[in-house]
């Protein structure tokens, strides 16, 4: 540490006395370059002096300084995709210009981390996705806006629970323990990601980014190779997702913007489960074929089937969405600003489900001088999630309402919820689902604060020192309580059985420090050199508390404050760092050869003192073919760029204190002590990914048609993994840097105006790759994850040679016809079938997604139609070993299928017989891996721009009327619910199982928005 | 704008680069609290056993992993055996209670886990303790006859429940990463050994019964004794402790089902209300009354309702409610649920002694007298309202001492142990199950075990 700081500070030195000497005598003039269509800035335009060498580009903010020797000069400004402009200077000392576009496209602004560039200028691999793209999608978080708009970005909703969990990835899953997101960046901070709750409700949880609101966004760009990534160093190695807020742009008049949304919601399919009379055939078959009697065990024919509940129908509604938004922005040469305010409100499809959110947000921009700017950036939000328990709960909602028998009701004859001291109430395991979703309170409220300040100074001409200070703050309060009528605060003793109240409140904040310098020059005319340094300081601190509390006099007292019994009750406090130094070189010559170098220098407070500082850098270079004299006969093309990246990235987020040996805390009989926690590892170090990418960029015909290619290769290694040891060592794993993780693709981005004219159609299309390979473990041995499942160690597994999110189990053959039983592959031939017998049975990686949009205007009229599709994926459809279970137990619904179940000798089937408490047919087996391949119609969107003299009538400047529906129509062989889905949400070893998940829903809506 | 004077360029300069050094240097600063945050909850290692204080909480560190022990020995003792039968969700206790045990069960690994984390703790204090200086001698004594009876203790258990398991007797990692299984007769020997030197080193008394003293390992030796049908030495440990007067047999069954370190605990592991181990998947409070993943066996309801358990009945309560279905409404009470504070495990307790030294009596032929197996017999009977047995042959008696350790000591852990050790649980078994196989007389060895530890590999026991 004491040799490395003199270094970075001689650097900095030397880059402020370096340009020192380049002063030249003469006028300084400064500006700023601005887009004609839109009025954003435009950086990377070369401004020269004509008839000399002397020259700059313009910065991130499109800002230059040009010194020029007298009134006389002219400025050019070039940039390939815009069209060329000369000004004469005169007595002007700020020249402020407009660009028009030449080429569609290319000289769209592309956000790098901490600086900004032309898309012509990209030497690495960077897709982008604009606000145009979902902006009349009802998505409740931006992440969500990234499925199917991007190649590479592989983006699944966990369910269709309001602000639940989505799970990004970009350019596949590099890590097994690690975690396996992106980083995400709005407006330079690295936010809270996952989720923020410290309560998970069965496996499906809330998300971070639901608090942002999506309507603020401006752009979204993904970072997806080394070259783009390396600025972010040690934590870029799953991608970087960079979002920007709206802000004002430069002479744009005050514009006020209303808009309103309403809709409707329902999910996409409900399963087909057996009526009461069906279920009971089946049931007293099984019992009989157990060689017991049906009427003992309470199965008897027109008494337990006198009712029959649909309880998916009880527990499910019609959710209503809505969202309305206001917002203003402006701006004048000097001052820009956008102010909004949004409320959305969504009820869930689940009764009493619901996430209603107040986001509000400011950015502002204010140039004092020429050589002083300064501004800030603020989001306010605050979210009232109403949440239910799901998934792997038993006292879901609807989890248990598909598994519940229909013959129970969930209501006496009076119309009251049977409760757990009734005589009919269902009890244990499914309880009375619709119980579980009206009674309990469980409400989330979460706020979010985003903010930053920032100053930006040039020292000397275009050397600029950018300060910025931010801060991430969430808290997150979990407000629960289960009253006496419910399964855990009346039914289960464990528990007490008068209420159970939980009390989480966590705060995340993050306080973040960026400094960088910048320096664009052009030399001789025709070597644009642009050159950034940073430091940075993050600091993130979580301080949580929860306490739960027990035996409450009586229902109505709620509150902990009440409870007879307060225990479990805990409070901590967490704090990590990174300490940083970064740097970017930009070079190009003649805008034909280009090449970046970019690297970071990283500490983490993760890691022990011999290995807390990596060093991530990456190179690329690019060759603008069609700037070659050669390729001018070639009209049609406007641009084509081929460039190829190499670099390293990391991965520092495995937690905190993984490399110390410990000992925590335990109890003994009312006294304290302390117990063995984990081992020591001091050698503990980042995962590393080395990355290679080669790709393509061309434009032809006027920019109608623009195709990009990327193909990749990345090796991850250094796992950080908790190697598994055996438990005779006093622990069962160890965490190390272990093995290693390929993944190879492929990605294809076209984007084509097939008609432009009075009808103008244009299509997006985009299709991803992704081979993932586990190289390298530390042995041989299969690695569980996912469930524990009957008859198998878990439901997926780790080895090498297979993709992460291999699924495990018994390869089912199918039913014997003679017996009825299940066959399985005798896999080590012993003449039994035990754990041994299982083998890999499946992946849940696609072998490609994405996504295709079309979209068709037609004087005021358009329509958009987008696509999204994955190919190639398994579904473990693991709700079906409750549903199809072989009558391994009667305390579940079947669904449909099982009356194809076998009867007799000589039935051909692929559901074998039932038999009462007989689980080897419902050992867990390929027969419950299913193919996850879909084609959705995710969002339709038809829209009706009202006509000017109609809109001027009412003062306003366009009025907009649109009706939207998603997930309107799938196409898929998956017979449960839903193929999107991932009960772990998040989880990448056991991604894509179902298990009793809540699925997709399907939203219609009508929205109107008018500005003034 | 005027060229600027190179002087003032200059001074400007070295204004700029002041401030620029300002802004590192407070970077500087804070480097060490950005990068060296230090955890609020955890102790480093080398912290742990270092001075004379850390003594007394590694020593509770050493209690919390034996108490991590017993649930999970409970559920081997007792749904291994005839006792239970599945009523929920639960894959290992579906496999326990259909008597369809895999190598994969997760009790299976529950108890090797707890067992042998158990055993590092009290290698590492057997290691360590010799080394702190400042401890007081008796202290020190004392901590390691605890150690070391912990040892016994977790050896004897996994002796009995897998056969041959791998021999750990320190705490090197890379050694004990690869350490194949010690025939079960030379790990019971080394489980004696453990309880012989804990013997002479612990304290007479104990502050409760919650921790270990001499008539800790007295009984624990009788135990051992009797399993190695060593019935002289398992009669003569039986009655040390049951001459010593610590212990009083509670007058009323009921209160050794509902209440916490009655007068008749010699050993039993202690949770608060706070630390109780609530839905933890094997928490016994919440498989037997919470979510009644298990329930008691027709047979067992039978026999513990039968006239001749007497009192004993209490161990159980029937609530016509949940009859329904398979259910057949009945709930082990003796952990209580999770508010009652009554979720205490006990290891052992007097009736266990009489129990021991009636059957080593009996099996000596001493049948009948003050010293003979009926007396012991009928102190139980006695306390349960039982008509006292007068007479009988000796396997008469010895049957009847199998029919009384169920009335006693049913969920204490013990059935199947029992079972096997008296060469019936073919016999009992095969009529209680038809699933059941003599291979399930021993436990496997966890699955995750032999993939993990080379030295096990093709070595699981016979038949998993």
């Amino acid at each position: 540490m004491n040799n490395y700081y003199p270094k970075i500070l001689g650097i900095l030195l030397l880059l402020l006395i370096l340009p020192g000497q380049l002063l030249a005598q003469g006028r300084r003039i400064s500006g700023r370059v601005t887009s004609a269509q839109d009025g954003s800035s435009i950086p990377g335009v070369n401004v020269v002096v004509r008839g000399t060498t002397q020259g700059v580009s313009t910065d991130a903010d499109g800002n230059y300084t040009i010194t020029v020797p007298g009134d006389n000069a002219v400025l050019l400004f070039t940039s390939i995709g815009l069209v060329p402009q000369e000004i004469t200077v005169g007595n002007r000392t700020t020249i402020n210009l407009q660009m028009q576009e030449a080429v569609n496209e290319l000289a769209q602004v592309v956000v790098t981390g901490y600086n900004t560039a032309q898309k012509k200028d990209i030497t690495g691999s960077i897709a982008s996705v604009s606000s145009e793209r979902f902006k009349e999608i009802p998505i409740a978080s931006f992440d969500q806006a990234l499925q199917g708009q991007a190649a590479g970005v592989q983006v699944t909703q966990s369910s269709g629970t309001p602000g639940g969990g989505i799970t990004v990835r970009v350019r596949g899953n590099t890590s097994i323990s690690a975690s396996n997101r992106p980083l995400f960046i709005v407006d330079g901070v690295p936010v809270e990601d996952g989720a923020l709750s410290g309560r998970d409700f069965g496996g499906q949880s809330d998300n971070a980014f639901s608090l942002i609101n999506p309507n603020d966004i401006e752009s979204i760009q993904i970072l997806k190779d080394a070259s783009a990534k390396a600025i972010y160093g040690s934590r870029a190695a799953n991608g970087v997702v960079l979002v920007t807020t709206k802000r004002g742009k430069t002479n744009q008049k005050t514009t006020f913007t209303a808009e309103a949304q309403r809709g409707l919601t329902d999910v996409v399919k409900r399963p087909d489960l057996l009526n009461s009379a069906e279920l009971l055939e089946l049931q007293r078959e099984a019992v009989i074929n157990a060689g017991e009697n049906p009427d003992r065990l309470g199965l008897i024919k027109g008494i337990t089937d006198g009712i029959n509940t649909d309880w998916v129908d009880a527990i499910l509604r019609k959710g209503v969405y809505q969202q309305y938004q206001v917002s203003a922005t402006g701006g004048n040469e000097r001052t820009r600003f956008y102010l909004s305010g949004n409320f959305r409100d969504e009820e869930g499809v689940q009764l009493n489900n619901r996430f209603t959110r107040y986001t509000g947000s400011l950015n502002l921009d204010h140039k004092a001088t020429s050589q002083l700017s300064f501004g800030t950036n603020l989001t306010l939000a605050r979210a009232k999630n109403k949440r239910v328990k799901g998934d792997n709960f038993l006292d879901g909602v609807y989890s248990a309402a598909v598994k519940s028998l229909p013959y129970y009701s969930p209501y006496n004859e009076q119309g009251k919820l049977y409760a757990p001291n009734d005589a009919n109430y269902p009890g244990f395991p499914n309880f009375n689902p619709v119980a579980q979703a009206v009674l309990p309170r469980f409400d989330t409220y979460s706020v979010k604060i985003l903010g930053g300040l920032y100053a930006e100074y040039e020292f000397i001409q275009n050397l600029r020192l950018r300060s910025k200070v931010s801060i991430d703050y969430n808290n997150v309060t979990e407000d629960n309580f289960e009253p006496s009528s419910t399964a855990i605060g009346g039914f289960l003793p464990s528990v007490g059985g008068k209420g159970y109240g939980v009390f989480i409140n966590q705060n995340l904040s993050t306080f973040i420090n960026s400094n960088t310098l910048t320096y664009n020059t052009i030399l001789a005319g025709k070597h644009r050199l642009n050159g950034m340094l940073g430091l940075e300081v993050l600091q993130r601190t979580q301080v949580s508390g929860n306490l739960q509390g027990r035996l409450f006099p009586s229902d109505d007292f709620t509150y902990i404050t009440s409870a007879g019994i307060v225990d479990n009750g805990s409070s901590a406090r967490l704090n990590s760092g990174l300490l940083s130094t970064f740097g970017e070189i930009r070079y190009d010559y003649d805008e034909r050869y280009l090449a970046t170098i970019t690297a970071r220098y990283d500490g983490s407070s993760r890691f022990g003192r011999s290995r807390r500082f990596g060093f991530f850098p990456s190179a690329s270079l690019a060759w603008r073919i069609s700037g070659e004299k050669f390729m001018e006969r070639f009209r049609f093309l406007n641009d084509l760029k081929l460039r190829t990246s190499f670099g390293y990235t990391g991965n520092e987020r495995i937690g905190d204190f993984q490399f110390l040996g410990t000992w925590a805390a335990v109890t003994y009989s009312g006294a304290s002590g302390t117990g063995p926690a984990a081992l020591a590892n001091a050698t503990l170090q980042w995962e590393r990914t080395r990355e290679a990418n080669i790709g393509l960029d061309a434009s032809f015909f006027n920019g109608r048609l623009n195709v990009t290619f990327d193909a990749y290769s990345n090796l991850t290694d250094n796992l950080l993994f908790a190697e598994p040891i055996p438990v005779t060592t006093g622990f069962g794993s160890v965490q190390g840097n272990i093995g290693s993780v390929s993944n190879k693709g492929m990605e294809l981005t076209i984007s084509t105006v097939n008609i432009d004219r009075v009808i103008r159609w244009n299509t997006d299309l985009n299709l991803s790759r992704n081979i993932n390979r586990v190289e390298e473990l530390a042995s041989e041995e299969p690695l569980f994850r996912g469930y524990t499942a009957n008859g198998v160690t878990g439901t997926n597994v780790i080895v090498p040679g297979q993709p992460l999110g291999t699924f495990w189990g018994l390869k089912f053959l199918g039913v014997d016809p003679a017996t009825g039983d299940a066959i399985y592959e005798d896999k080590n031939d012993d003449g039994r079938i035990s754990p041994d017998d299982a083998q890999i049975i499946g992946t849940a990686q696609p072998k490609l997604f994405g996504g295709l949009t079309n979209r068709i205007t037609w004087k005021g009229f358009d329509l958009s139609v987008f696509f999204q599709f994955s190919y190639g994926n398994k579904v473990l459809n693991m709700s079906n070993t409750s549903f199809i279970n072989n009558g391994a137990d009667l305390e579940s619904n079947q669904t449909r299928k099982a009356m194809q179940r076998w009867q007799k000798p000589g039935d051909i089937t692929s559901v074998p017989r039932y038999v009462y408490q007989n689980t080897y047919n419902n050992y867990h087996s390929s027969r419950f891996l299913e193919d996850g391949s879909y084609l959705r119609l995710k969002n339709l969107t038809f829209g009706y721009n009202l006509d000017k003299r109609w809109v001027s009538r009412v003062k306003a400047s366009s009025a907009r009327i649109f009706v939207s529906g998603t997930n309107l129509w799938t196409l898929t062989r998956y017979t449960g619910s839903d193929p999107e889905v991932s009960t772990l949400d998040g989880s990448t070893a056991a991604q894509g199982i179902d298990f009793f998940t809540f699925p997709q829903i399907r939203t219609a809506m009508v929205g109107l928005t008018v500005s003034f | 704008m005027a060229p600027a004077l190179p002087g003032r360029a200059k001074s400007d300069l070295m204004k700029r680069y002041t401030k620029l050094i300002l802004l590192t240097l407070i970077t500087l600063v804070s480097c060490r609290e950005v990068l060296e945050p230090q955890p609020v909850d955890l102790l480093v290692d080398q912290l742990a056993l270092n001075e004379p204080a850390d003594v007394e909480t590694v020593r509770i560190g050493l209690y919390s992993s034996l108490r991590g022990m017993a649930a999970p020995m409970i559920i081997a003792g007792d749904f291994t055996a005839d006792y239970i039968q599945h009523n929920g969700t639960f894959t290992d206790y579906r496999e326990l209670g259909t008597k369809q045990i895999t190598a994969a069960n997760g009790a299976v690994s529950a108890l090797w886990s707890a067992m042998y984390r158990t055993i590092y703790v009290a290698n590492f204090i057997i290691e360590r303790l010799p080394e702190v200086s400042g401890v007081r001698d008796q202290t020190r004594r004392q901590v390691l006859a605890e150690a070391r009876f912990m040892r016994g203790f977790a050896y004897f258990v996994g002796a009995h429940t897998y056969g041959a398991v791998p021999k750990v007797t320190n705490t090197d990692q890379t050694a004990n990463r690869n350490i194949g299984r010690t025939p079960k007769a030379e790990i019971l020997a080394f489980a004696l050994e453990d309880y012989q030197a804990a013997l002479a080193d612990a304290p007479d008394e104990a502050a409760s019964a919650a921790y270990v003293s001499k008539n800790v390992v007295r009984a624990a030796l009788a135990r051992y004794y009797l399993y190695q049908k060593n019935w002289a030495q398992a009669e003569q440990f039986a009655t040390q402790v049951i001459d010593s007067k610590a212990y009083t047999l509670e007058s009323d069954y009921q209160t050794i089902v509902t209440a916490d370190f009655t007068d008749e605990s010699i050993l039993e592991v202690g949770y608060t209300v706070s630390d109780d181990p609530g839905t933890s998947t094997f928490g016994l409070n919440n498989i037997l009354v919470g979510r009644r993943e298990v329930i008691p066996s027709n047979q067992v309801v039978v026999a513990l309702i039968s006239p001749e358990a007497g009192t004993r009945r209490s161990t159980i309560t029937f609530n016509s409610q949940q009859l329904k279905g398979s259910d057949n409404g009945w709930t082990v009470r003796k952990y209580g649920s999770a508010d009652e504070d009554n979720n205490n495990i006990v290891l052992f307790r007097l009736a266990e002694m009489y129990l021991i030294r009636a059957e080593a009596r009996a099996q000596l032929g001493r049948l009948s007298g003050a010293n003979g197996a009926l007396a012991d017999l009928n102190v139980l009977r006695n306390r349960a309202s039982v008509t006292a047995l007068t007479s009988g042959s000796q396997a008469d008696i010895l049957s009847a001492i199998e029919r009384e350790r169920i009335y006693e000591l049913a969920f204490e852990g013990h059935r199947w142990y029992d079972l096997v050790r008296t060469g019936r649980a073919q016999a009992v078994m095969t009529a209680f199950s038809p699933n059941w196989n003599s291979r399930y007389e021993l436990w496997p060895v966890p699955q995750s075990e032999i993939q993990r530890n080379p030295a096990l590999k093709g070595n699981q026991n016979p038949g998993y």
